[in-house]
């Protein structure tokens, strides 16, 4: 496969906004709690990029804004960037076949994969560390960032769209059919 | 063509998946000094001055913003009145910040003037740069690290603004548990892996204060036989080797018994409120601690 100008740029963009996501959660976003939970941009920007160009880039955004999000957070590398990969590749794979893309559907998508990468991390986080309170969690933890992942995504996508740094989304009629082989 | 695409997705997709997964393994076997690890402390480095300075930078705005809550029915007041007034109102928040920064400093200085340490003991005053994101765990980063001389397992001290329940305001913050060139990780005491062998100043009772995914703080392992009244003040009675004995820890806020318990559970107000925490003071004790051990 031959990589062509419009792949590059393609990339240049997809590293423009794991610089930003990086830039923004370290110095913004990790800042400004709500409820006692933040925001997560990297979670957040790999839906988007895959909801916008596909599973394929979904999933290769995913893996590193999640070592980014395991440098960022202290995690053990490789964790978070699992659970992005899993986000990124489904979400893609869900809008190629359901041609999902309006404004609520992002924001259905984020709230929905929000809560899914966190129970599977409170998962991890309950098998390597601690056992206590996991129900506690949903409610402390899981639902409130869900929530607010969701109402955060929704403008981010509107501007990054406005400003051409994620294309208008598109679903590949080719793509959407090979989700059921 | 789709065909060759679906195929290309797909593998790159395992490849991902593989790497993800092999990176964990490596990171959760390999030692602190291994590659992953270098590579991951090598990036938070690169983090690191843009959290501190994002902290700087956010300072003024994060005062603002409780200064606006607090008051918000006398910020609007303000509102009305003349650009002059509005200056000397930004002046007023960056001299008040200034204070507070000052009263922070000092309530530091007297927890390490009143404070019994080991002889030998150093000091060094942080700025925290960073906090947990998520309620798991309960941690702060800040912005001291080995250059400095923070080494893991040093106990942590910190002083907040005095508010409700939190009587002094000065008292235990945790532990360093990783620490690179230029930034630590202190684990609190509120976080559920931490244990801190404590005791109760007029029972004289022994236990150890354990954290909670709740943020609750409870003080275990005390005999049923003795007696705890509320409100009596709970100091590290330093066994166990990480933290030097006789640091406020917090005060009993209830005390509970189950028939079928041999122990008390004792519920334990922090002195320090974490959540306002902006500097704390690393106590670089000497001789290298062993880590604390349950009775």
């Amino acid at each position: 496969m031959s990589v062509g100008r419009k792949e590059l740029v393609a990339a240049g963009k997809a590293l423009l906004l794991l610089a930003i996501a990086v830039l923004l959660q370290t110095l913004l976003i990790s800042r400004i709690s709500v409820l006692g939970v933040t925001a997560d941009l990297f979670l957040i920007l790999t839906v988007l990029v895959a909801i916008t160009r596909g599973s394929l880039e979904g999933a290769v955004f995913g893996f590193f804004a999640g070592l980014g999000a395991d440098i960022a957070f202290f995690q053990p590398l490789g964790m978070r960037a699992l659970l992005y990969v899993l986000a990124g590749y489904f979400v893609g794979m869900f809008v190629a076949r359901f041609k999902t893309s309006t404004v609520w559907g992002v924001l259905l998508l984020t709230g929905c994969s929000s809560l899914l990468v966190q129970f599977a991390f409170g998962v991890l986080q309950y098998v390597m560390g601690p056992r206590a309170g996991f129900f506690t969690m949903i409610g402390t933890q899981m639902f409130p960032e869900a929530i607010i992942d969701a109402l955060v995504a929704a403008p981010v996508y509107v501007f990054l769209v406005r400003t051409r740094l994620l294309p208008a989304p598109r679903v590949e009629p080719a793509l959407a059919r090979s989700v059921g082989e | 063509m789709p065909r060759n695409k679906v195929v290309w997705r797909r593998s790159v997709f395992v490849v991902l998946i593989i790497a993800s997964l092999a990176l964990l393994t490596v990171s959760f076997r390999e030692t602190d000094s291994g590659p992953v690890h270098s590579i991951q402390q090598a990036g938070a480095n690169v983090l690191s001055p843009l959290q501190a300075w994002g902290a700087r930078v956010a300072e003024p705005f994060q005062d603002g913003y409780h200064w606006i809550r607090t008051i918000w029915s006398a910020h609007q007041e303000a509102e009305r009145l003349a650009g002059e007034l509005q200056l000397l109102q930004g002046e007023a928040v960056k001299l008040k910040e200034q204070a507070e920064e000052n009263e922070r400093l000092k309530s530091l200085l007297d927890l390490k003037d009143k404070g019994t340490y080991p002889e030998g003991t150093d000091f060094t005053v942080a700025r925290v740069t960073g906090k947990s994101p998520t309620r798991w765990e309960a941690w702060i980063q800040i912005d001291k690290g080995s250059n400095q001389g923070v080494r893991v397992n040093q106990p942590v001290v910190g002083a907040t603004p005095i508010s409700g329940e939190s009587l002094a305001g000065k008292g235990l913050v945790g532990k360093v548990v990783e620490v690179t060139a230029t930034t630590a990780k202190v684990q609190l005491i509120t976080d559920s892996e931490s244990s801190v062998a404590a005791k109760i100043q007029g029972s004289r009772a022994e236990g150890i204060v354990e954290g909670s995914v709740s943020g609750r703080l409870v003080m275990d392992f005390v005999d049923r036989d003795l007696e705890v009244d509320p409100k009596l003040v709970i100091v590290t009675s330093g066994f166990g080797g990480v933290y030097p004995p006789a640091i406020p820890v917090g005060i009993v806020s209830n005390v509970g018994e189950e028939d079928v318990d041999i122990y008390k559970e004792i519920e334990v107000q922090a002195f320090v409120d974490f959540r306002v925490l902006e500097e704390v003071m690393v106590l670089m004790v000497p001789e290298s601690p062993k880590s604390e051990a349950t009775p």
